[in-house]
């Protein structure tokens, strides 16, 4: 026992032979079939469906078709929903990356000590508030009476705005959701960036917008690339954002799924614009990430 | 190439003050030591006058030019990091131009003077590297061809050495004392080594608490220490308290008298008798008594290689350390504890301190 | 040392950004003491009627219990299943780790409605199978958000657990302390800041949980979250802001509970 204990690389010598089922066994296997069978079954049995076919009246017929991927790239409504869905994101995306890059850096490099853990907790409370309470918040601001065209009248100098129910107002609450994830990973990766190299280039003679643009954003890049990818993603699948906000005339895709598999009970088809959707959202993902993987790689192995 | 003066320079945090009025006047092509413990303001004053940190009061001088307000890039300095700070997605070559593109220097002559930058520091065959290809070594010589590529008039050298391992540490020291005596480059480097401070400065400026404590060459700051501290931290470990008899005693506070040399040196109040372990001469046999001499028992005997330090205690209490040579380098035969030896010095092997 | 103006540009901007993110927050708090008939600015005076009103209303106040109900169960699913795993993930090394890992995580990058429309599916065939009714019922719910709650929990103690030094195990397993007194004696009190964190995160995530509760809601089950949405395609009034507040008290002192023991930048 002794001699076995003092070999033994687990703190648990006695129970790491005992057993024949190593104890890692035992302690992960519930989480992972809890995880296999909540949610990567039910995603393979979507994928599944998704070749079935949805004959009306009947409901779903079983068969092995890509009629639904078919429909959905032969018809009009869909590629613009697609193509909606797209340019929100991107454009989002990028708001979010221009809005937090100065943020982050303001934390990490230049906000006073006791303001760096307020100003965290201040970017990330409106996060965690839910998207149901924070759509409800802005309609309040966009809306025909809202605080914004309420603040606009008073000043006198516009004509009220209508935001309401336009993309670009879908945009402004999509940016509000993802900025404070876009900040918490480029503050992440800043942190990370010595100092000294910034002093460095300062003392080389490079301004400050030079020392940002040949030291700063090539470092960065990796975490630049994941907080992109993060919002690109969220803004892809928002749904309460352009539901709540875009009104009944703007479709994206992940309002348009529930609309699919839960309304009209189309389940193939719903099925396939979700798979869709998580498809386009994987090949543009891993496409920008090895674009930019490939100029990173050099020196970051 | 320029003279740099700091008038009373100040830098205040919000409770504390970091550099307590800092005056310094360093001549044209002088090496400079800013010497201290950690936390005693040295790396605060250097990064001053690199401009990475505000002046609170006072100001820097460069070549008559007072720079106190400009940012570090309109300083034209040359500032080589503690940890080198080389840009670790450029190659050698990218990193050592990087300063000549800020200065829009031409193509042609960016590559000539890049090239001539590597062959000084004879790093020209690894042009091409990065950064994290290079032993610790060779990314000191890449920073300090970064920082003089670009003819500043100053060189600021944060703990060069502190990263390297100690044969490297002896190459660079030979290295920058060398380069900065072809270029005649102004330098001030910030070390916690008082061996390095010593061997590679024209002039060592000894710092504590964020003041000047002494300054002066490196014979002068290790030989006449003005102050407790200055002795101590250049490794004197003998500071024997007393009080001052006449013009040339010294009354130890376990109740030797002692000779000390007779120039009195701050006379008034607690005085310290500061001796070096190596100047004080270790015999078996009990023999005449000559002048400051003590008879004492070894209580420990340490062997460290080229030397053996002895711990020895006189029968009032006084405990000294002598350093002798080990036998091999001809030293007196080795003793062990117990021995009972007489431990003398000359009059003048020591100096008075204030507390 | 910048430039002066460098810093104080900095600082506006990220000033701005940050009214960006807290306008809505302020702008539905402030809206919810409005005397206002019709949701509208300026206020005409300040009232608590509208928390009366929404407290009187149903949906709403079975709402929220239904979602505090769901959150706490959820809460300890994801801590009983999310432990352990956190467990086996950093103390022990195993073919096929790196991917249970990643299994386990993806709960929070499988999009919501994605995830929440094959859970739709797979219970309305089950129900179909077995019949008995799953999707609309609290057993539904939970499986869901147990799901969404896991990753926090795996996230938050495996980083707890791996900053926690490992040497004092094995000094305890030295001493002779059974693996299980290890646990609970050394290693459980080292990560229980680790813990707690989880479990506010759990809870948080779960109850602002959206777009899998909306597939799976039924009729008198309906959690705050789909409520509130249910309500504001038709109305907008003082009330949802009076709601909104609530959650919005709630959340905010469970998070910054939850800060003390885990920054909450770290979190994500």
């Amino acid at each position: 026992m002794t001699s076995a204990a003092a070999t033994a690389p687990h703190p648990s010598p006695g129970s790491a032979r005992a057993r024949r089922i190593p104890p890692a066994f035992g302690l992960a296997s519930p989480a992972t079939l809890f995880v296999v069978l909540a949610l990567l079954g039910p995603l393979a049995l979507m994928f599944r469906y998704s070749l079935n076919r949805f004959v009306p009246g009947e409901f779903m017929v079983e068969a092995l078709t890509l009629e639904n991927y078919v429909k959905f790239l032969g018809d009009g409504f869909y590629q613009e929903v697609l193509f909606t869905t797209l340019w929100v994101s991107g454009l989002s995306t990028l708001l979010c990356l221009l809005a937090g890059f100065p943020v982050a850096y303001y934390l990490v490099r230049q906000a006073p000590p006791v303001w760096k853990s307020r100003l965290m907790i201040l970017i990330i409370l409106p996060l965690l508030m839910g998207n149901a309470v924070r759509t409800a918040a802005w309609m309040v601001i966009l809306g025909d009476k809202g605080l914004l065209a309420a603040g606009m009248a008073a000043t006198g100098l516009f004509s009220p705005l209508k935001l309401m129910y336009t993309p670009a107002a879908v945009v402004i609450g999509l940016v509000s959701v993802m900025l404070p994830f876009m900040i918490v990973t480029l503050r992440g990766i800043l942190e990370g960036i010595d100092r000294n190299l910034e002093d460095a280039a300062e003392s080389l003679g490079a301004s400050h917008l030079m020392v940002l643009w040949r030291v700063v954003l090539p470092l960065a890049l990796p975490g630049i690339l994941a907080g992109t990818m993060l919002c690109f993603i969220l803004s892809m699948n928002a749904y309460a954002t352009p539901v709540l906000i875009g009104g009944p005339q703007f479709h994206m895709m992940a309002p348009e799924v529930y609309q699919q598999v839960a309304k009209a009970m189309n389940w193939p088809f719903g099925s396939a614009l979700a798979f869709i959707l998580m498809a386009v959202t994987l090949v543009l993902t891993t496409v920008a990430n090895m674009l930019i993987q490939r100029r990173y790689r050099r020196w970051s192995e | 190439m320029s003279d740099v003066i700091l008038q009373s320079i100040v830098k205040r945090y919000d409770q504390t003050v970091a550099v307590d009025h800092v005056s310094l006047s360093i001549s044209q092509g002088d090496l400079v030591a800013l010497l201290g413990p950690s936390g005693c303001g040295k790396t605060t004053t250097l990064r001053m006058i690199g401009g990475f940190v505000d002046v609170t009061e006072g100001k820097v001088l460069v070549g008559g030019r007072d720079v106190t307000a400009l940012p570090p890039a309109r300083r034209n300095m040359g500032f080589g990091f503690q940890n080198y700070a080389l840009f670790p997605h450029m190659t050698v070559a990218q990193n050592v131009a990087f300063g000549l593109e800020m200065r829009r220097v031409s193509k042609a002559e960016t590559a000539a003077r890049v090239g001539q930058a590597l062959d000084r520091v004879k790093l020209a065959h690894l042009a091409e590297r990065l950064p994290k290809q290079l032993s610790g070594g060779q990314q000191q010589r890449v920073a300090l061809a970064r920082a003089l590529v670009i003819e500043p008039d100053v060189l600021l050298l944060d703990e060069p050495l502190s990263n390297l391992d100690a044969q490297l540490r002896q190459e660079m020291k030979i290295e920058i004392r060398e380069l900065q005596r072809s270029l005649g480059i102004t330098t001030i480097f910030v070390t916690h080594d008082q061996d390095e401070a010593l061997s590679v400065a024209d002039r060592v400026v000894v710092m504590r608490q964020g003041r000047i404590e002494q300054d002066g060459t490196p014979d002068e700051v290790f030989e006449t220490p003005r102050s407790h501290f200055v002795a101590e931290f250049m490794g004197v470990t003998n500071l024997l308290k007393g009080q001052r008899e006449g013009d040339a005693h010294f009354r130890v506070a376990s109740g030797e008298l002692i000779t000390v040399p007779p120039e009195a040196r701050g006379a008034i109040g607690g005085m310290a008798f500061a001796l070096r372990p190596e100047r004080i001469e270790v015999a078996e046999h009990s023999g005449a008594a000559a002048v400051n001499s003590l008879e004492a028992e070894i209580e420990n005997a340490t062997y460290r290689g080229h030397v053996i330090d002895y711990r020895v205690r006189t029968p009032s209490g006084l405990t000294l350390v002598a350093r002798r040579p080990a036998p091999a380098l001809g030293g007196p035969k080795a003793l062990g504890a117990g021995n009972k030896v007489r431990v003398s010095w000359a009059s003048d092997a020591g100096v008075l301190v204030p507390l | 040392m910048h430039a002066k103006w460098v810093n104080r540009l900095y600082a506006t901007m990220s000033a701005a950004v940050v009214a960006f993110i807290l306008l809505p927050l302020v702008g539905i708090v402030w809206v919810s003491f409005f005397s206002n008939r019709i949701l509208s600015f300026p206020p005409e005076g300040y009232t608590l009627d509208w928390y009366v009103r929404a407290w009187g209303m149903d949906v709403f106040r079975d709402g929220f219990v239904t979602s505090v109900q769901t959150a706490a169960c959820a809460t300890l699913i994801s801590l009983g299943l999310g432990v352990p795993a956190s467990l086996a993930l950093t103390r022990y090394r195993f073919i096929g780790r790196d991917a249970i890992q990643t299994l386990l995580l993806a709960p929070m990058i499988v999009p919501g409605i994605v995830g929440g429309a094959a859970l739709f599916i797979a219970f309305i065939e089950l129900e179909v199978l077995f019949d008995h009714q799953i999707a609309g019922t609290l057993g539904g719910l939970l499986i869901a958000h147990g799901l969404i709650a896991l990753p926090w929990t795996v996230r938050l103690v495996t980083a707890s657990l791996a900053g926690t030094d490992r040497s004092i195990e094995e000094a305890a397993a030295s001493l002779g302390a059974s693996s299980l007194t290890i646990f609970r004696r050394v290693t459980l009190p080292s990560i229980r800041p680790g813990i707690v964190a989880a479990a506010l995160f759990s809870f948080v995530i779960s109850f602002i949980d959206l777009e899998k509760s909306i597939f799976l809601v039924g009729a008198g089950r309906t959690t705050l979250q789909i409520a509130l949405v249910n309500y504001l395609e038709w109305n907008l009034d003082s009330t949802v802001a009076a709601v909104a507040t609530v959650q919005i008290v709630i959340i905010g002192t469970l998070l910054l509970a939850s800060d003390r023991y885990a920054k909450l930048g770290r979190a994500f």
